[in-house]
């Protein structure tokens, strides 16, 4: 069967052959399923942020294969790398990532823009978006205006407004407070409740063991990757 | 993405930094101001000068016939070919109006207290015309009239009489009889022409506006009979003279008639002719008026350039402050070219609106300088307006393109790391 993801010896290798060479990703293959919540835990420098640039697209390897749902993403243009991106993928950065001169409103419609839908139904997909996430009542603010946790789930509400069966989160609760980042986990859940695969980068081993499964980086090998049993998926 | 989202961010990022936007603009709205201004301006000037033309009437052909010959002596012996011109033309009527020599004399004029010495002109720094400006003195024949498209508006023309008794007589120009006579009738007044007493035997009505014939000077004038400036007024024989045909097609068979009769006529080891319609002249005037105005409007343009590259410093300025924001279109799906679209539509609306506002600028400076220059006012026409708005546009799409494929080309992974 087709794995959802699948990376086969993936090399990301920075200055190649000089002396300050390094090994981002040294020959990682891993698969992921549909529906699973996965944890890629590791200390800075493990390669786990350049493990979600290659598993988002935003990054291609330099070495091994990377199939997305069965396909080469090497073999793909830059603007189905975009489409993918686009459609297939939700991004929630540590740093939230949203564009400081557009409205709240405006960062979660952006996706949705980019997909061509029309206004008045990008409107309501990215305010049902806004409602899940509880800020359906700031859409006029700037990002700048509101606190990390109200920015990050700015961030989430624009991740999930296409509805993509993918979401990444890279470090979604670094920025913010304990209880917040709590908040934000909860929310991963839920989502990976209803269908979702979620893949949560962390360097905090706390927030990894709330996680089904986690893969754990070293020097950009997987030096472990076990289930586990959480208390909520049931 | 659709277009009007992509106006409306570009509108976004222009007003959110209205500082830097307002001098970028600077250099645009500049060059369009001053293109424009010169284009309109000489836009006026050919229309005034075709304007001129008209008012001297159309279908005219310029003839010339020159001749030295000297005897053992010296003198000049060469002959007067006007009077076979003249009856040759008479011989033409199906064709041709009239004929009159076109000659200059210089005499001093003198009515009363006024004389054509002591007068005295200039022009003030507004451009206006101050003083009385001394008129032109003309030798025609009694077809003088008919070849200048000249009417009467008081007494009598001259008439071939007049010619063949070498009468002292003469026709004041509308501006002309202004000026030495004032609200007094001229008619069978004396004025003295060095001295001689000359009789006023009509006025001409003015062809051109009273305020544009002031300062042409084209209703300036007084014709005295071509037979008696020579001998009286000791004048040089002319070698000008006008035809003017009945009409444009005959005109062209009254010029290739009247050159195949001076070519029978005019001895080419003594002389020689020239026969010339005078459109051709208007056409080489509008020409040379074309020209001066392209080679103004190409310096001018330089500014432009400078402009252009003003936007496009300031595009990549831009582009690299929002890389990251860049970054962040990318990979949450942009596509390359709608990186290409919102920074190209940001270039080509900032030169937009520097356009708008150099079309009102060189609308004001065509309108100042061309009431200014020749006292009318030349708004810039809709061409000149559409040309300046698109060409501006245009200027931010060449300059826009280079920042906005750098952008375009940024990895979203190298530039999500930007700070």
């Amino acid at each position: 069967m087709t794995h959802l993801i699948e990376l086969r010896q993936v090399y990301k290798i920075y200055a190649e052959g000089l002396e300050s060479e390094v090994r981002a990703l040294d020959g990682v293959s891993l698969t992921i399923d549909q529906g699973e919540f996965v944890a890629v835990v590791g200390q800075s420098g493990s390669g786990k942020s350049t493990m979600m640039n290659v598993l988002g697209c935003l990054d291609i390897p330099t070495r091994g294969d990377y199939l997305l749902d069965g396909t080469d993403v090497r073999d793909l243009t830059d603007r189905e790398l975009s489409r993918i991106r686009n459609k297939q993928i939700g991004f929630i950065f540590q740093q939230y990532n949203l564009i400081q001169t557009l409205s709240v409103l405006e960062n979660v419609e952006l996706p949705l823009i980019y997909q061509g839908i029309d206004p008045i139904d990008r409107r309501d997909m990215a305010m049902e978006a806004l409602e899940r996430v509880g800020l359906a009542g700031r859409t006029k603010h700037k990002p700048t205006e509101m606190s990390g946790g109200q920015q990050q789930r700015v961030a989430i509400a624009r991740a999930i407004a296409t509805r993509p069966p993918i979401i990444m989160a890279d470090e979604p609760t670094g920025a913010l407070d304990s209880r917040t980042g709590l908040e934000v986990l909860d929310f991963l859940r839920r989502l990976n409740k209803e269908g979702s695969t979620v893949i949560l980068i962390t360097h905090d081993n706390g927030i990894a063991a709330t996680a089904r499964r986690i893969v754990r980086l070293s020097d950009g090998k997987i030096i472990e990757d076990h289930d586990q049993e959480v208390d909520w998926y049931t | 993405m659709n277009i009007a989202q992509a106006f409306k961010m570009a509108w976004k990022s222009i007003w959110g930094k209205k500082g830097r936007s307002a001098l970028t603009i600077l250099g645009i709205f500049i060059g369009i101001a001053a293109v424009m201004t010169i284009v309109s301006v000489m836009e006026g000037m050919k229309q005034k000068t075709m304007e001129q033309y008209a008012a001297m009437g159309s279908n005219r052909i310029n003839v010339s016939i020159y001749s030295w010959m000297y005897d053992a002596d010296g003198n000049d012996i060469s002959r007067d070919y006007f009077p076979d011109l003249y009856d040759f033309c008479a011989g033409l009527k199906e064709y041709v109006e009239g004929v009159t020599p076109s000659g200059y004399c210089s005499a001093t004029v003198v009515y009363g207290t006024k004389s054509s010495a002591n007068m005295e002109y200039q022009w003030d720094e507004m451009g206006n015309l101050t003083g009385e400006v001394p008129p032109q003195i003309y030798s025609g024949s009694d077809q003088y009239s008919r070849c200048n498209n000249l009417t009467l508006a008081k007494g009598r023309d001259l008439a071939l009489l007049d010619i063949n008794d070498y009468n002292q007589v003469c026709v004041l120009g509308a501006e002309a009889a202004k000026t030495f006579f004032g609200s007094v009738n001229p008619v069978g007044q004396k004025m003295q022409f060095n001295g001689k007493d000359f009789t006023v035997a009509g006025v001409y009505t003015a062809r051109l506006s009273e305020e544009d014939s002031r300062y042409s000077r084209l209703d300036n004038f007084i014709v005295v009979p071509y037979t008696t400036a020579n001998r009286v007024l000791g004048a040089e024989r002319a070698t000008e003279f006008v035809v003017k045909a009945r009409s444009d097609e005959a005109m062209t068979e009254a010029t290739s008639r009247i050159a195949g009769f001076l070519k029978g006529l005019v001895n080419t080891n003594t002389g020689g002719y020239n026969v010339y319609s005078e459109d051709q002249w208007r056409q080489y005037a509008n020409d040379s008026l074309n020209m001066i105005g392209g080679v103004l409007a190409g310096i001018a343009a330089i500014s432009l350039l400078v402009g252009g590259i003003g936007i496009m410093n300031i595009m990549l300025v831009t582009v690299t402050e929002r890389t990251r924001e860049i970054g962040i279109r990318r990979a949450i799906g942009a596509q390359r070219g709608s990186i290409v679209a919102q920074f190209l539509i940001e270039a080509a609306m900032l030169c937009g609106i520097g356009g708008i506002i150099g079309i009102g600028f060189g609308t004001l400076g065509s309108v100042a300088l061309s009431t200014l220059m020749f006292q009318t006012t030349v708004y810039p026409s809709a061409l000149v307006t559409a040309g300046a708005f698109s060409l501006s546009v245009a200027l931010g799409i060449l300059f826009g393109s280079y920042p906005a494929a750098k952008a375009s080309r940024l990895q979203p992974v190298e530039a999500l790391r930007a700070e």
